[in-house]
């Protein structure tokens, strides 16, 4: 517990903006009074869901405009500038076209599966900012194990994801629905790992803590496990079907990959989620790895949520960056990139992890000197390592494949598809009901 | 915990994943069954939070909704024929209903025969660090051979999906003289094999 949180102690009112907890606390308070102790959970969690979304909305809007206005200036042109002061109404206009927007649906589409994904869709979207902590104590659900729910939570999402691409009953959808999958598996790995090497080091599984433990050694993870933000930036970005790694929803290969047919606004919600899951992941990015709403002191005279406001608005920047610069990997390039580099290299981290935390509990080294040391040793294993990927292990450019690349070697060489494959009078996947 | 909202959440679990368990068998469709097994796993879930077994919820959903589901999903459409009616896995019922029963009966067996009054009263805060330690500790034996078993099943999981160099050869070779219109290749008449070096590139990573 920290000062701020001893003086909101006393002073939470209400009114006391710098911890916004106060209110739903007064609230729940109120009603433990005269009514039973259900009512009161049942209003903590709408209070928390209501909050959550009352911040997201608004943001979401404003967000597409930043995205848009950076990407643009990233790209050298004006962006929206019709709309509104500065396009500033531009994502309104959008949406009402969107909502006015006809909702098709494909004939052959499975009917109850392709209405669902639109709306499922947003139900990891919304329990992901659960467990995110705005402050000492401004997280809806600050679990002990906030780590592993988080996982399992975006864990969830490509299930959705595949309901909507098989359901569409279009090969352009089944693609980006199986590449997601195939994507979000593997990336799912080096994204445990690295957050594994935090959960050890740091010795607890709670997001909350994690952050207060950087506070109490006075040092942010990104310092001292770099390898790991990094594979965990990739990583999420490939999860979040962002542009270094879209290959789901690649439009210059499989048209819009698992949502072509979905149009109007249930294309629209697709897109609000994946914004704001964008969104939350910078901030959990920002959380985990850049001291979250902790800040050297200055927590204690700026509102904490603020902080991390900001933390998660520059990694959010960050994400624009990679998308608007780095051009799109091909679906084997990453998937070799994920299994050879990342999952290796955070897999020597979580060791690294293992030694250096035994080294501070069972060997009893001092933090103050230890740690110091222990962050010069990583940043420069770090470097070493990209550097040895870039110089000695890079795959080299395909220029002339000798291999014919179809669907039953690309898949993975399984024998069942390999026999659908070379079965040249049907076709390779019987896609959709009858 | 009241009674009334811990009622109205078991029940509604309860009926969330009986439900689920038997549209499983109900639907004719592949895809539905595995999406209502997702539906019962998540009520599965929800009945561990119940119990404030929290890190045995998360790891519930997680393991067996996050991934075994895909998984599952994954090998359905990779396999032919994946739309076929699900009232042919009948023919299989007989073995597979008898190994069920055996399980359900002896894991009765060990639910009514524990004493749970222990567990009642100890505190149950922190259950990720007592899970870890016991299976260190207590049960290091059963982890071991777990980890083992997993190993195994790995191992074996990329000698099934390896595509041998011969293998692959006759199978670019036979691609490639469909590509030409002169039909299938003999398998024994490939001499050269046009690929050597980087025939299995693709097939680790995946």
């Amino acid at each position: 517990m920290t000062d701020l949180a001893q003086l909101s102690n006393v002073l939470g009112a209400w009114y006391d903006f710098r911890d916004l907890n106060n209110l739903q606390r007064l609230i729940t308070e109120w009603i433990a009074e005269w009514g039973p102790d259900w009512l009161a959970s049942i209003v903590t969690g709408v209070l928390g869901a209501l909050g959550i979304l009352a911040v997201i909305g608004p943001t979401l809007l404003i967000l597409i405009w930043v995205e848009r206005k950076v990407i643009s200036r990233f790209q050298q042109r004006y962006g929206p500038n019709r709309v509104g002061p500065k396009g500033l109404l531009q994502p309104v206009a959008d949406a009402v076209k969107l909502i006015l927007k006809e909702q098709l649906a494909p004939r052959a589409a499975d009917k109850l599966i392709f209405f669902l994904p639109p709306v499922l869709i947003f139900v990891p979207g919304i329990l992901i900012w659960g467990v995110l902590p705005f402050g000492p104590r401004m997280s809806v659900a600050d679990l002990n194990v906030g780590v592993l729910f988080l996982l399992a939570v975006s864990g969830t999402a490509v299930l959705v994801i595949f309901m909507a691409g098989w359901s569409s009953n279009n090969k352009y959808a089944l693609f980006g629905a199986m590449r997601a999958v195939a994507m979000s598996i593997s990336y799912e790995v080096p994204m445990v790992l690295a957050l594994l090497t935090l959960v050890v080091f740091s010795g607890t599984m709670s997001v909350n803590g994690i952050v207060e433990w950087q506070q109490q050694e006075d040092v942010i993870f990104i310092l001292l496990f770099p390898l790991s933000a990094i594979a965990f930036f990739f990583a999420a970005s490939a999860e979040l079907n962002r542009t270094p790694a879209d290959i789901s929803e690649a439009e210059s290969e499989i048209v819009a990959g698992y949502h072509t047919e979905y149009s109007g606004m249930r294309f629209g919600l697709f897109y609000a989620v994946e914004l704001g899951n964008t969104l939350v992941v910078s901030g959990f990015i920002a959380t985990f790895f850049l001291g979250g709403w902790w800040l050297w002191g200055l927590d204690q005279w700026v509102p904490s949520w603020i902080i991390l406001l900001v933390k998660t608005g520059a990694v959010y920047f960050l994400l624009i960056w990679t998308r608007g610069t780095l051009p799109r990997l091909r679906i084997d390039q990453l998937m070799s990139f994920c299994w050879k580099a990342l999952v290796p290299a955070t897999l020597l981290f979580v060791v690294v992890a293992f030694v250096e935390r035994t080294l501070l509990i069972s060997e009893g080294w001092d933090t103050t000197v230890a740690l110091p040391i222990m962050a010069v040793f990583n940043i420069a294993l770090t470097l070493g390592a990209i550097m040895l990927f870039a110089r000695v292990a890079r795959p080299a450019p395909l220029r002339r494949p000798a291999r014919i690349r179809m669907a039953g070697t690309e898949i993975g060489g399984l024998r069942a598809a390999r026999q659908v494959a070379s079965r040249t009078e049907e076709p390779q996947f019987q896609v959709g009901g009858d | 915990m009241s009674d009334f909202g811990f009622h109205l959440a078991f029940w509604s679990l309860a009926a969330m994943t009986l439900g689920g368990a038997s549209m499983i068998i109900i639907s004719r469709n592949l895809i539905h069954a595995v999406i209502w097994l997702v539906m019962s796993m998540l009520g599965i879930a929800g009945l561990y939070l119940t119990l404030s077994a929290d890190f045995i919820a998360v790891v519930q959903v997680l393991i067996y909704v996050g991934a075994i589901s895909v998984l599952m999903l994954f090998a359905i459409m990779l396999t032919p024929r994946a739309e076929r009616d699900n009232s042919q896995n009948i023919k299989t019922g007989g073995p597979a209903a008898l190994v069920v029963l055996l399980v359900m009966i002896s894991t009765l067996w060990v639910a009514i025969d524990t004493d749970w009054g222990a567990v009642r009263e100890a505190a149950l805060t922190d259950q990720a660090r007592l899970i870890g330690e016991s299976l260190i500790k207590h049960y290091i034996l059963p982890f071991e051979i777990g980890a083992v078993l997993l190993t195994a099943a790995l191992v074996g999981a990329i000698a099934l999906a390896r595509q041998d160099d011969e293998d692959a050869a006759v199978h670019a070779a036979s691609l490639q003289a469909e590509l030409d219109g002169e039909g299938s290749v003999d398998p024994v008449n490939v001499v050269d094999p046009p690929i050597a070096s980087e025939a299995s590139d693709t097939e680790a990573a995946s």
